[in-house]
């Protein structure tokens, strides 16, 4: 169903954070159609933000979205993680469980931050095979987010997108195209964001984010800390166009907002995807 | 044939914990306008800045005696010694308190048992709570040799300084602790029942010395004897807190 063809709004939704926990347990009135929980906050927390976290599952969609499967990883996933997070699925039952193409350092070591893979065969077959195993343990497929870079390994043999569409179609998960990210790194690497965005298949396209960046002076840093960018919001309409109904999703991270500078991002992404489909129809 | 991508990630992971090796840096190129170093860099200086934010948000009121200087530069050193081997920030730190200690035992002599306090709290809040058995059930089940089997949100800490005012002390005080502050030993219970915040009471001797043989598998009668000169009335309102405050899941 297209966004305003059966009356409804684009299907966005908002990046589930603590600060918003008591007015969202008011259950206002609000245009936001889903929620995306981080997964490791409620993997091992069998305390309030899990009871929330269900409460607000009573009433909307919710989907799961790690930052430590660390599907490029050559040690895999850690320990212990898939079991946590295939429990905590039973208990939410997810629209979608996603996490990032990247690696997050290695399991004695977590740095904790989503590092970038080089481009190559090498970490095609690994994150392939790594997708495998998750997929299969946990019985559904998952979605990988193009991260931002800051910067790029001599290695690589391919483009960004390739490597991405290369593990999407061998391995059967599909992607969740960060449209900020891609113009963060299209900027710090030089690369053209449209060309990006339009080499990636639409059915592999499982879930947009739309974030902010802060601009270094040196180059653009992925903080989350502030609402997307005009550019951002240009890359999102050409996106948008051609795949209506995927569900879109604002993130904020830092300096996080109350509720109803929340909400009026939301807001805008749902008028500029029924502009974009008013458009392209 | 040796792995490109495992020597690329070790040597990734290498300089967020060592230094940066020639190696590793030509094999990349910085984004922007940042050289290969400096691009290793944003990634490098990253760690510490997101350990720091995990333990700040732990240990709150232990930065907040301490100040920013010192409890980031700590933060720093502890972040490069100790790695993080869990997949949630928030389990990291179980060692700061330690940690703290050695570092900052004369400036600060109660701030381990502040740091043991918040990580307490965190622990609670994260607990799950189970089943609790309401007070006409209590009422009905529990007799002398009864054993009761407390919700995993209960904390009893028997710690080394009074550091319960310290720990709540509003967050705007800018007055300086002296050591009437901090000085005794002091009991605190942390509790959470399904559904409330985190909530911290201030137990007498008696009373702690009670609620500990409970918790530690005593049965009532066992607990009382074992109590530290806890008269009647004061064992009369202690089980019925822990009768109101839902604690038991189960009498055996």
């Amino acid at each position: 169903m297209k966004p305003g063809a059966d009356g409804r709004d684009a299907m966005v939704g908002v990046g589930l954070r603590s600060v918003h926990f008591p007015r969202l347990l008011d259950r206002p009135r609000t245009p936001v159609r889903w929620f995306e929980a981080i997964s490791e906050n409620y993997m091992d927390s069998a305390g309030r933000p899990l009871e929330v976290l269900k409460k607000i599952r009573e009433d909307k969609p919710v989907a799961l979205h790690g930052v430590s499967l660390s599907i490029g990883g050559v040690e895999g996933p850690r320990p212990g993680y898939l079991a946590k997070l295939k429990a905590l699925i039973g208990k939410i039952e997810p629209i979608l469980v996603t996490d990032h193409l990247c690696f997050t350092g290695a399991h004695a070591t977590n740095i904790h931050d989503l590092l970038p893979l080089p481009y190559t065969e090498e970490a095609i077959r690994v994150v392939i095979s790594n997708v495998t195993k998750v997929q299969d343990f946990l019985g559904r497929p998952i979605a990988l987010e193009n991260v931002s870079s800051y910067l790029t390994y001599n290695d690589s043999e391919m483009k960004e997108e390739e490597f991405l569409v290369a593990i999407a179609k061998r391995s059967g998960c599909k992607i969740l195209l960060d449209v900020n990210n891609v113009y963060v790194s299209a900027t710090n690497h030089g690369f053209k964001a449209e060309d990006y965005v339009d080499a990636i298949p639409s059915e592999f396209i499982a879930q947009l984010h739309l974030g902010g960046y802060s601009d270094m002076g040196k180059f653009l840093f992925d903080t989350h800390s502030r609402a997307p960018t005009d550019p951002v919001w240009e890359l999102y309409r050409r996106v948008i166009k051609r795949i209506p109904e995927v569900p879109v999703l604002i993130e904020w991270d830092e300096a996080v907002p109350d509720w109803d500078g929340l909400e009026a991002e939301a807001v805008k992404a749902i008028r500029i995807a029924k502009e974009a489909h008013a458009v392209a129809s | 044939m040796p792995s490109r991508l495992k020597e690329i990630q070790k040597g990734f992971v290498d300089s967020a914990f060592g230094g940066i090796t020639a190696a590793f840096t030509s094999s990349v190129t910085g984004g922007g306008k940042l050289t290969p170093a400096e691009a290793i860099n944003v990634y490098r200086e990253g760690y510490p800045a997101r350990i720091s934010e995990a333990l700040g948000e732990t240990f709150e009121a232990c930065w907040r005696v301490l100040g920013d200087e010192d409890f980031l530069e700590a933060c720093k050193i502890y972040s490069r010694a100790t790695p993080s081997v869990s997949h949630n920030l928030s389990d990291y730190g179980g060692s700061f308190p330690e940690f703290l200690h050695k570092r900052f035992k004369k400036q600060a002599p109660f701030i381990k048992d502040l740091a043991d306090l918040e990580w307490s709290f965190k622990e609670v809040f994260h607990a799950e709570v189970g089943a609790v058995l309401p007070p006409s059930d209590l009422a009905v089940a529990v007799n002398d040799k009864s054993v009761l089997v407390f919700s995993s949100a209960v904390r009893l800490l028997h710690l080394n300084h009074s550091v319960h005012a310290v720990w709540k002390r509003d967050r705007n005080d800018a007055s300086p602790l002296i050591p009437s502050d901090w000085e005794g030993p002091q009991q605190v219970l942390l509790y959470r029942s399904g559904g409330t915040p985190v909530f911290s009471f201030v137990l007498a001797a008696p009373e702690a010395s009670t609620l500990q043989a409970l918790l530690a598998g005593r049965s009532v009668s066992e607990a009382l004897a074992a109590s530290k000169g806890l008269n009647e009335a004061a064992a009369r309102t202690l089980f019925s807190f822990i009768a109101s405050s839902a604690l038991i899941t189960e009498v055996r």
